[in-house]
Parts: C-alpha cells; sequence; structure tokens
C-alpha cells in the first residue's frame, strides 16, 4: 500500500466539521478542499495560519493535493514566521480572516458557494510524500526543521486510536483547546479524527465557559483533546460539564493528584499522550493508573550513546528522546525531566539556548541570561531573564524580544543588571543564575 | 457616563490583575485606558485564562471567548471593570 485516501470512513453526508454557522458534511469538505486546491498559487510552501480548525484542515489537505508543504512554525510571532519565510522564499500565508503578515504574501481562503459532486473515488495521498514541516526550537536560536510524511501522520493518527478505542465510524465528536497548528494538536484534533471519521469542532475554547459550550455544541460521545492548564481552569471554576466520553491531555506532565481529580469532576478516563515534534506522539498511559507510558504500536525504544532513541517504519531516521527516561524490560517507561537546555512554560517547549541567543541579538543587549524558576503554587510559572543592557530599560527590550519570541516565553520579569556573575573560563554556571534570582527575588520580597 | 459607576472598581481590578498575574508594578500605574494585552502589559491567553479565573472567583463573572465584544472587555482595565460592573453576580 503505497498510497491512502484523504479521509477516513466518511459516508457522504456524516457530518465532518462543526463550525458556529453550520455543520461542514464530507461532501462539503472534499468539495471545498478541490476547490480551494484549484485557486492556490503555485508555490513550494504554505504557512496555514487559519483560526478556524475546519479552514485549516481544508487549507492542510488542499496544499497536499497540491504537492505543497504546510509549514508549522512553533509560535505566531511576527519575526518567527518572517524567519521561516526567509528559509523557504517559496512560502506564502493562507488565512481565513483577511490577516496580513508584514512581508509576507498572504492568501485569504474565500468562502465558496455550493457544493462540488462527491468523487468516484476518494483523492490518494502517497505515504511517503512530505506533507508538513514541524519546527522546533534549537540550542543555537534556528528554528530546526522536522519533515513529517503523510505515512508518519496517519500511523500516529491510527496507533493512537487503537490504543483509545476509538473505532472507525464510532461517530464520536473531538473539541480541542489545543492550537491545531502545534504537533499534538495536528496529531490529536486534526488527524485522528478525519482518519476515524469523526466529528471536529472548528473552534479552539479558552475559558472553562467556553470548553463547556464548544462541548455542548456537539452531540453523541464526546473526547476532549486539552492540556493540564485548561483542566485545572475548570476544575478551579467548577463548571458543571457535559457528558465526555474521554480526555485526552498532553503538551506538559498532567500530576496524579490533578489526574484523579479531572476523573471525578468529568466522569470519565484521563489519558495522556507523551511526544515531541522530532517524533510526534510516542507513547501514551492513563494518568491515574500509574506513572508508566506504554509505547504506541509500532514505537520501538533503542538505547544509543547518545541516549534513547525512537524508531519507527515512518520516521526516516531514528529519533533521540528530549527527556531524561528509564525504560523497564517490558518496555514502558517513566520520564524523569527535560534535557538541560529543554524548558517547558504553560505547555510549550523551547530551548534555553534559543532563548538566551535572541536576548542577546536585541540591539543594546550586551549580556543577559533566561531563567526558569523552580515551579511553585503559581497557577504557570514563568521565565525571569537577567540583562545586561546600559542605557536601555527593561521596557525596551521586551518590546523588542516580543516580536522574535511566543509571548509565553517573555520573561516576567526581566531584570537589568550590572553584569552577570560569569566564572573566569566566560561560563555562566546554572547555580551562579538559580543563585542571582535566588537573591533578586528575596529582594523583591523585602522592598514590597 | 456608565464609566463613573465602574470607577472605584478600576483600582480592586488592578489590584487583582497585579496580584494574580504577579506583575511586579504598582497597581496605581496601570492607566485605565491602556492597552491590557499584546503591546501594553504584554498579556497573553494564558494571562488571559488566569485571570478570568480569578474574576470569576472574586466577582462571580465567568467569561467567555464568544461574547462578541470579548476583545473589547479586554482591551482595558476600564473596559474590564464596565464588564465587570454589569455582569458580576457577587
Amino acid at each position: 500500500m503505497h498510497d491512502t485516501p484523504l479521509i477516513g470512513p466518511y459516508s457522504p453526508d456524516d457530518v465532518l466539521a462543526w463550525e458556529p454557522d453550520g455543520s461542514r458534511t464530507a461532501r462539503q469538505f472534499l468539495s471545498d478542499v478541490a476547490r480551494l486546491a484549484e485557486s492556490l498559487p503555485d508555490r513550494l510552501t504554505v504557512i496555514n495560519l487559519a483560526t478556524s480548525r475546519y479552514e485549516f484542515l481544508v487549507g492542510f489537505a488542499a496544499a497536499i493535493l497540491r504537492r505543497q508543504l504546510t509549514l508549522l512554525p512553533q509560535s505566531r510571532a511576527v519575526q518567527t514566521l518572517r524567519r521561516i519565510a526567509g528559509d523557504y522564499p517559496e512560502s506564502y500565508a493562507l488565512t481565513d480572516r483577511d490577516d496580513t503578515i508584514d512581508g509576507i504574501e498572504s492568501v485569504s481562503m474565500q468562502h465558496l458557494q455550493g457544493l462540488a459532486p462527491w468523487p468516484d473515488e476518494i483523492p490518494r495521498v502517497p505515504l511517503n510524500q512530505v506533507v508538513a514541516i514541524a519546527f522546533t526550537s534549537g540550542s543555537t536560536g534556528q528554528p530546526m526543521p522536522n519533515k513529517k510524511t503523510w505515512g508518519a501522520l496517519t500511523s500516529v493518527a491510527h496507533a493512537t486510536g487503537s490504543r483509545l478505542g476509538i473505532k472507525g465510524g464510532d461517530r464520536a465528536s473531538v473539541v480541542a483547546t489545543v492550537p491545531h497548528q502545534h504537533m499534538f494538536g495536528l496529531e490529536a484534533s486534526v488527524m485522528l479524527p478525519l482518519m476515524h471519521g469523526l466529528l471536529m469542532h472548528a473552534g479552539r475554547p479558552l475559558f472553562p465557559a467556553d470548553i463547556l459550550s464548544a462541548l455542548a455544541d456537539v452531540e453523541g460521545r464526546r473526547i476532549l483533546v486539552t492540556t493540564p492548564l485548561h483542566l485545572r481552569a475548570c476544575m478551579t471554576e467548577g463548571v458543571r460539564m457535559p457528558q465526555v466520553g474521554l480526555i485526552l491531555s498532553a503538551t506538559a506532565p498532567l500530576s496524579q493528584g490533578l489526574a484523579h481529580e479531572a476523573e471525578r469532576h468529568f466522569h470519565t478516563e484521563v489519558h495522556e499522550i507523551f511526544g515531541f515534534a522530532e517524533a510526534g506522539s510516542v507513547a501514551e498511559r492513563r494518568t491515574t493508573a500509574g506513572d508508566s507510558w506504554r509505547p504506541l504500536d509500532g514505537v520501538r525504544l533503542q538505547s544509543s550513546e547518545a541516549g534513547w532513541i525512537v524508531e519507527t517504519d515512518y520516521l526516516p531516521v531514528p529519533v533521540r528522546v528530549p527527556d531524561r527516561i528509564t525504560v523497564d524490560t517490558q518496555g514502558l517507561f517513566v520520564v524523569h525531566g527535560r534535557e538541560a537546555d529543554q524548558i517547558n512554560v504553560a505547555g510549550h517547549r523551547v530551548s534555553l539556548g534559543d532563548l538566551n541567543q535572541k536576548l542577546l541579538e536585541v540591539e543594546g543587549v550586551q549580556d543577559g541570561v533566561f531563567y526558569l524558576p523552580e515551579e511553585g503554587s503559581d497557577f504557570v510559572t514563568r521565565l525571569m531573564a537577567f540583562v545586561v543592557a546600559p542605557g536601555k530599560t527593561s521596557e525596551e527590550i521586551q518590546r523588542v524580544l516580543r516580536t522574535h519570541i511566543d509571548p509565553v516565553f517573555l520573561p516576567r520579569p526581566l531584570v537589568c543588571v550590572p553584569s552577570l556573575p560569569r566564572n573566569a573560563t566566560g561560563k555562566l554556571p546554572q547555580e551562579s543564575v538559580r543563585e542571582l534570582a535566588r537573591q533578586w527575588l528575596a529582594g523583591q520580597d523585602h522592598g514590597t | 457616563m456608565e464609566h463613573s459607576e465602574s470607577r472605584p472598581l478600576e483600582q480592586e481590578v488592578s489590584t487583582l490583575i497585579v496580584q494574580t498575574l504577579k506583575l511586579k508594578i504598582d497597581p496605581a500605574t496601570i492607566q485605565p485606558e491602556a492597552v491590557l494585552f499584546g503591546d501594553g502589559l504584554g498579556l497573553d491567553s494564558i494571562d488571559a485564562l488566569e485571570l478570568s479565573l480569578a474574576i470569576s472567583q472574586t466577582y462571580g463573572y465567568q467569561l467567555k471567548s464568544s461574547d462578541p465584544d470579548i476583545k473589547a472587555i479586554f482591551s482595558s482595565l476600564r473596559a474590564l471593570a464596565n464588564a465587570i460592573v454589569k455582569n458580576r453576580t457577587k
């Protein structure tokens, strides 16, 4: 089998997506895709910025049929988009709200009236066709591209579905709080429903009341694809939710306590996915059942000199696991934390080296370092930064940083200091930065 | 002007913002008409989520993105205080 159909087991009139102005059937979807595919510019790569999950999928599928690669930037920061567009000069931005990004050609998706007939054969996509590039943050400051083939995305969707007991034609509905442009969102909220003939909610609810109404929008068995942050918000708010059949969480570790609480609150099982953009979803666990992760079918963990690596039939080369893990004799594994350079803020992973690099690129900054304090009782633990920039204020530096990095990584606070405690060899030991942060925080407590 | 009824609340809400988001600034320095998100205080969607929980717990007002004027509500301290005055249940 060298190619597979673009969509899973849908009948023409099955509802594929829920939009605020009405539902979209599989027939409508294929029609929208075919029409958009005809009108896309003749380019090699597309940055799909559609805000509606359905419109994103239409753009993604149309690009696939035109053999265009969809680029998935790790943030929407203007400089990130421009840098990627610079690396892929054949790019254009595809938007559904007439947004324009300065310096990048933008194509707005037009709402087309009418319906093309159901095709005699569903379009098929070669398994080895590279359909997307997910970018991750590398320690050098350059976004690192990770190519995703159609085979990889469909394999992960099928492996995830079979692990979770989702059957083709279940007619369950997927509601997701995660962005569809990120790897987990693409896999769990776009590819998972598409390959199993499920309904996807096109929205991206943020507040607990939004999640409640999105769940109420759809019928049948509901699958909530979300993050620990949104689960905690729902529980804090105490919103009574409609019946949910399954919760799938990822992007940051879910604590046992929160998982137990969520299972009670939603009267359902909470499952977690472990993955990273380089390999996609890799393993699953029911959090309340224990700490061990079970690799998805077809995923093999191998020990190598560089640490643990992931091997699958769909990854062209093995991928190193960016976390410290231990693997037991049955192949189950426990995660002990991120490698030193990798940090996670509110479910977003980034390289500290990358952030430091971007800080040093700000005009007037002579030296600087980001620091992630130990997790406390706060809802979200934010980064802080210490900067040597004579004559500059922290507001000025923040303003420049804002265009270069995702807002979630902006330092709270950015502290201007006369110098950083570098040692004789010019290195900045982690302990020294921790001590600097401790002293600064202690000074704040006394000062206020 | 409807603004007048929310004035005393503006101070309270600016303290709530600063405390909830640990902003390390004096609440009195938040200008009532200044932009809160993006370029202003530089708040993001996670701040919005955190702030919405605090507002719900303090005033019993649950924010929704589907409110047609959600952007306006979050546009400034004054707009937020006005919305709380209109919708509070405690």
